[in-house]
């Protein structure tokens, strides 16, 4: 068997022809129904999310050509788009690099953001339109579930989605690195936009205990924190919320400051020091950047919080590097499998065929054996049958072996079969 | 025993190579080695000890070598309570490190006659007081370890560099609570340790105090700790003001071990 991978993403092809080529669910099964001949398409996947679109099928190994066309030819449908057209967009893997780009995929490794956990869950949902289908076999089933496997590996092993990279999971990654944990934290919102309102939502997902909400339009604050479970505070009271956070998001509309360093200073002085990070993504920024000069205060601006993200960035792809060797031993070990798998039912084969000779030996010679118990007939046939079995056993045996260890084409010698040298 | 102290040192170095390596690409596998390696080299490292108070008949903690053989094995159980209540990998790149020096410049230096201490050791109390002081030595190391990682990422965070060391060291309030905790343990060592010696001193020679370099060195250290102590837990003195006295402190400790050999006086050993 072979597989084939036929596909474009976010690196080869404009959202414009890749928004032409996306599949829904239903689309997906309907195009694979169509797809899969079981001639010359025998099993088939798509995988559609808006940064990739993929097929992936197996066929026989002589059909991989025609398979290829087939796939490229299937696409310019889908995408009603002249034949020949997604040429120069798209690329193909057989074999070995078709399983090789199915883990790097599922494993983020070829996401526009590497270490993304999206993408696993759009392979998976992928797989289950296929099988509702019924288009995935013997061949896809394995593959997927190794895929997963994989991924997984992936995941557990490198640190690939360790850091965060959006901004308002930033407030989550700056507070874990001065407080650890976020259990118990108080935090504090200044302002009620949507990045902070999402921030905010990280924290509490992280175990922050309490958040207060200040905003110059108490209706604002009071929508925001009936969904929180929050409290607000009048901005009078802005000085005595700030002495009781541990973690402060700032973000209203106002052109000038709104906290300063005294206010700092003074607040610092209540919470006896207590450190307090400061987060600033409003633009012109509403904290004055003196009050990070305050002892234990850590103030962020919305470019420190870039920078955080480009080197959170640089990091899990340092971690990429360790994740590409995992793909590769897990290739290695996916196409061992896969000949295994061709193999298997060609050996079963061969010893029906085996004992069929036997069989047929038997009954030609029968007649010259006279009359016979039954007992006798049963150990007759039993004798013939061990006697295949034990010479035809080894040489099978060494044959699934050689699958199992080695790619080359040489094939065993008799002396290597029987251990003769023994 | 020099070959069974070899195998010692041959452990800390596998377990600090690894603890660095680590701290470096954060592989729990190497991780895992390291501290095998650091359990091999302290569980021969406590038999080498032992033969050597069976063989020289007296508590292996007497000259100046096995002062510093004994400090080292001191600070494996105390890195491995930080690493297990912490799990602060970050602290083992820095302390193997340091274990396996001290424990290589021990072998460095060549046993001297071994009959001076049979009068100390006539006591129980003298091996406790040393035992105990060289505790709060480790504990102090920890203290200021911990200062030191604190200073790095709280500079990394004020300064907003986000570098390798911002990703590898742990939270500042985790660095703050093994500062405090380790400057507890090792002035409560210290106390104890400065007590049973003026207890010892007491029934030996029939005062307490000798006025000599070490014990006056012991005493600031003692102080400053206290006020570490003290300021950390009640007021305002926290994060980078509270992380610059446990180097300080740690200074003061090197004084006390060290300094006070080439001052001369009543405390001549170790």
């Amino acid at each position: 068997m072979s597989i084939i991978l036929v596909g474009v993403n976010h690196k080869t092809a404009p959202v414009e022809i890749r928004e032409r080529l996306a599949f829904n669910d239903e689309a997906c099964a309907d195009g694979l129904r169509r797809l899969v001949d079981g001639e010359v398409v025998r099993e088939g996947l798509i995988v559609s999310t808006c940064n990739r679109v993929e097929i992936l099928t197996a066929t026989t190994a002589e059909q991989l050509e025609s398979s290829a066309g087939r796939l490229a030819q299937f696409l310019d449908t889908a995408g009603q788009l002249p034949a020949g057209f997604l040429s120069s967009y798209l690329y193909s893997h057989t074999d070995e690099e078709a399983v090789r780009h199915l883990f790097r995929v599922a494993s983020s490794l070829d996401s526009m953001v590497v270490g993304e956990p999206q993408v696993l869950g759009q392979v998976r949902r992928a797989y289950s339109v296929a099988v509702e289908a019924g288009t995935a076999g013997r061949v896809l089933n394995r593959l997927v579930h190794h895929t997963f496997r994989v991924a997984k590996r992936v995941r557990n092993e490198t640190g690939i989605a360790a850091n965060a990279v959006s901004i308002s999971y930033m407030a989550v990654e700056l507070g874990k690195k001065i407080f650890d944990s976020l259990k118990g934290c108080t935090v504090l919102l200044i302002g009620a936009g949507e990045m902070a309102e999402l921030s905010a939502r990280h924290l509490v997902n992280a175990g922050a205990s309490r958040v207060m909400i200040v905003n110059r339009t108490e209706e604002t604050a009071r929508q925001i924190a009936d969904e929180f479970g929050a409290t607000t505070v009048p901005f009078e009271r802005l000085d005595q919320a700030l002495s009781e956070a541990d973690v402060v998001i700032c973000s209203t509309g106002a052109p000038s400051y709104v906290l300063t360093e005294t206010q700092a200073r003074r607040a610092l002085a209540r919470k006896r020091n207590r450190p307090t990070c400061m987060i600033d993504i409003s633009v012109p920024r509403n904290i004055d950047p003196a009050v990070g000069k305050v002892p234990n205060v850590f103030l962020f601006d919305i470019d420190d919080l870039e920078s955080v993200i480009t080197s959170n960035i640089r990091e899990r792809e340092r971690e990429a590097e360790r994740a590409e060797l995992i793909v590769q031993s897990e290739v290695m070990q996916f196409q061992q499998s896969l000949r295994l798998m061709d193999i298997g039912p060609t050996l079963g084969a061969m010893k029906e065929k085996f004992q069929e000779v036997a069989r047929a030996e038997m009954a030609r010679q029968r007649k010259r054996l006279g009359v016979l118990t039954q007992e006798q007939e049963t150990a007759i046939e039993a004798l013939l049958l061990s006697t295949v079995n034990k010479i035809s056993h080894p040489i099978l045996n060494q044959m699934r072996q050689f699958y199992e260890s080695t790619e080359s084409d040489a094939l065993p010698t008799d002396k290597d079969i029987f251990k003769l040298e023994e | 025993m020099r070959s069974l102290l070899l195998a010692v040192l041959a452990a800390y170095l596998i377990a600090a190579i690894h603890s660095i390596l680590a701290f470096i690409n954060k592989r729990r596998s190497v991780q895992r080695v390291a501290e095998w390696s650091t359990i091999t080299g302290f569980i021969l490292h406590t038999a080498a000890l032992g033969a050597d108070w069976v063989i020289d008949g007296h508590y292996p903690l007497f000259s100046l070598r096995e002062a510093l053989s004994f400090l080292a094995w001191a600070l494996v159980p105390v890195y491995a309570a930080v690493l297990y209540r912490y799990r602060a990998q970050a602290v083992g790149a820095f302390t193997m490190p340091l274990i396996s020096v001290l424990t290589f410049i021990s072998l460095l230096i060549t046993p001297g006659p071994t009959d001076a201490p049979a009068s100390f050791s006539a006591t129980r109390l003298f091996p406790i007081h040393t035992t105990l002081v060289i505790f709060a030595y480790a504990a102090f190391f920890i203290v200021f370890m911990a200062s030191v990682m604190y200073l790095l990422q709280e500079r990394e965070l004020k300064l907003k560099t986000f570098g390798a060391i911002f990703h590898r060291l742990p939270a500042l309030t985790t660095i703050n609570e093994i500062a405090t905790n380790a400057a507890v343990v090792g002035l409560t060592l210290l106390t104890l340790g400065i007590a049973t010696g003026m207890f010892w001193s007491w029934n030996r020679y029939g005062r307490i105090w000798h006025n000599d370099p070490k014990e006056i060195f012991a005493v600031l250290t003692w102080l400053l700790y206290l006020v570490l102590i003290v300021y950390r837990s009640s007021a305002s003195w926290r994060g980078r003001r509270a992380a610059w006295l446990g180097v300080v402190g740690f200074a003061l400790v090197l004084c006390t071990l060290f300094g006070t050999r080439y001052l001369g006086g009543y405390h001549v050993f170790g």
